[in-house]
């Protein structure tokens, strides 16, 4: 178990109820995403990408202790 | 003009005409420059369920949005020739008609800065951590979605 920071944005902060959370988690980004989802049952009808120490992954990923996991729903600057 | 370190993309609120106007006066004294190519994105009141939208409400992750134009910039510059590129989005509220985005590139000829400034903003739009909530006139809000 890691502890790492959660920043979350847009539809996603809203869903969490706040932008930013301290989360115990397994050291795999594909089980907290679970986990997550379990405790915040909408987010499983939302789109979002998860960054770690701001890059985006696409596959499962390690995580470290004290990593800042970002959740991102679709951009929309410009 | 190169500078290998993250520049400052964000401004809080409003991108002003006297902003813009300074940008293209300060590049007077630059006599190897043929062309600019200049984007503005304004903000636009459209017509959505929850009403006419008057602002929209840009939040950002600041610190990945930072590295990440870094890194679109130092692209930029390796496949065009330019002299000059510079990127300001807005933070904050900005109402309709007000300008969110400014994207200048600067280039001895002309081709080299319009292609740069086009895939810059495209690029921009599709890779940013940036976010927009749109806000009607019926105080409603909506997440807005790029196309």
């Amino acid at each position: 178990m890691v502890k790492i920071k959660i920043r979350a944005f847009g539809k996603i902060a809203e869903i969490l109820g706040k932008p930013e959370l301290e989360w115990e988690c397994s050291m795999q980004t594909d089980a907290l995403r679970n986990a997550l989802e379990r405790k915040f049952p909408e987010l499983k009808n939302s789109q979002y990408l998860l960054s770690v120490n701001k890059k985006i992954i696409t596959t499962n990923s390690p995580l470290r202790q004290n990593d800042e996991v970002g959740m991102l729903p679709p951009f929309s600057g410009g | 003009m190169r500078e290998h370190k993250p520049k400052n993309i964000f401004v809080e609120g409003p991108i002003s005409s006297e902003r813009i106007a300074k940008s293209i006066q300060s590049h007077s004294s630059k006599t190897d420059i043929g062309g600019h190519s200049i984007f503005l994105g304004q903000v636009r009141a459209d017509k959505k369920e929850k009403g006419t939208v008057v602002a929209i409400e840009y939040t950002a992750y600041k610190e990945m949005a930072l590295e990440k134009a870094f890194e679109i910039r130092e692209d930029i510059f390796a496949k065009y020739p330019l002299t000059c590129m510079h990127i300001y989005h807005s933070l904050g509220e900005v109402k309709t008609g007000e300008i969110c985005l400014f994207v200048f590139t600067s280039s001895k000829h002309r081709k080299t800065a319009i292609d740069a400034c086009s895939e810059l903003v495209e690029r921009i739009k599709a890779e940013l951590p940036i976010w927009g909530k749109e806000i009607t006139d019926r105080q409603e809000e909506v997440w807005k979605e790029n196309t």
